[in-house]
């Protein structure tokens, strides 16, 4: 059982959950709605805001060196972000364009999203179940992605396109 | 300083709302704090149906003169309502995270009107001061289903069953059944 020596909110963190070497979570509230298995890897920071809605098929993969400001991630498939990725503010992963918070219930089977190394999530981005992002590509603020970014490239807008 | 979990848990005492919210038969609200911005003094001033469950991101922003109802069964995520005068969601809604519906602009669109309006709202400042300002009825038609950080601008009728996507800003109505996308939200195929 882990529990974070800072935390405000009285539990402590999932036995589904693991915490990499010298990284920082701002709270086990992050887990609040979660029914799935996280892994953080060393050296990241996942800051106040960021909330992990899985169901319970639903997994998070986070590489070393990520820095998360404030991302929903609800998903009940596999999301994967490689290292050294920055997730900006009010970021929204989500399998579904709709979707609402898990309740432990099954949950039909849904597209991974997967993230490459170095790459850079705008705030407020919006991606979509089934979006792949390269590495060292950069999605632009407030961008809704359902796809595939090219690793190096810079998509922006909605439907997010290639500058 | 300890922490009363039940305060994120909606298993917090609903009768601290205060007395003009509404409530239906097995309403849940995970947060009280959904109402800190809650100023209606009309009678409902918000009604939720029976079923209705209310995620912490939910924010009833209703100003004095304001009402905002919600239909049995619908599920509210992350709606930020910003109401003066009246936001209708239908039966089976479904607002996903990161959701913004006005129902007015809130301040004037005129130059000269928004100085007045800037002096007028400052923290010291003499709110009767404030130019006038025109709200339109927003209405979510029953089954509806708004998508994650879509914004509803007032006046907007959304028709029954209708899908608004990831990121549309609709500011016209959308037909019963429609799917609308982007930003001006348009019409796409089903």
């Amino acid at each position: 059982m882990t529990e974070l020596a800072h935390d405000w909110f009285p539990r402590p963190l999932p036995d589904t959950v693991s915490l990499g070497e010298r990284s920082w979570l701002y709270s086990s509230y992050a887990f609040m709605h979660s029914h799935g298995t996280v892994r953080i890897g060393p050296d990241c920071g996942i800051y106040n805001g960021t909330h992990f809605e899985l169901g319970p098929e639903g997994s998070v993969e986070i590489g070393r060196y990520c820095t998360i400001v404030g991302a929903i991630i609800r998903t009940n498939a596999r999301v994967a972000i490689g290292e050294m990725t920055f997730i900006a503010h009010e970021v929204v992963i989500a399998d579904d364009p709709f979707a609402i918070p898990p309740r432990g219930a099954a949950e039909p089977a849904v597209a991974d999203i997967l993230i490459g190394e170095n790459a850079w999530i705008g705030a407020r981005a919006i991606l979509l179940g089934g979006t792949t992002i390269g590495d060292d590509a950069v999605v632009g603020a407030g961008a809704v992605v359902r796809g595939n970014v090219p690793a190096g490239s810079t998509v922006v807008g909605n439907p997010a396109q290639v500058v | 300083m300890s922490f009363d979990v039940r305060t994120v848990t909606g298993e917090w005492d609903y009768a601290t709302l205060p007395q003009n919210v509404r409530l239906g038969e097995r309403c849940w609200i995970e947060r009280p704090q959904s109402f800190e911005r809650f100023r209606s003094t009309r009678s409902p001033g918000v009604v939720l149906g029976d079923d209705v469950r209310v995620h912490g991101w939910t924010v009833f922003n209703v100003e004095p003169e304001g009402l905002v109802t919600v239909g049995d069964g619908s599920v509210l995520v992350g709606a930020v309502f910003m109401c003066q005068a009246e936001i209708a969601v239908g039966r089976d809604v479904v607002i996903s995270y990161q959701v913004t519906i006005a129902d007015s602009d809130f301040h004037p669109r005129d130059p000269e009107e928004r100085r007045r309006d800037a002096v007028a709202s400052a923290p010291q400042g003499d709110r009767a001061g404030r130019p006038a300002v025109e709200s339109r009825p927003v209405r979510i038609g029953d089954g509806a289903w708004i998508g994650i950080g879509a914004i509803v601008l007032k006046g907007v009728h959304v028709g029954a069953g209708a899908r608004i996507g990831a990121g549309a800003v609709v500011a016209r109505d959308v037909p019963a059944g429609a799917v609308v996308e982007g930003n001006p939200a348009r019409v796409v195929p089903a």
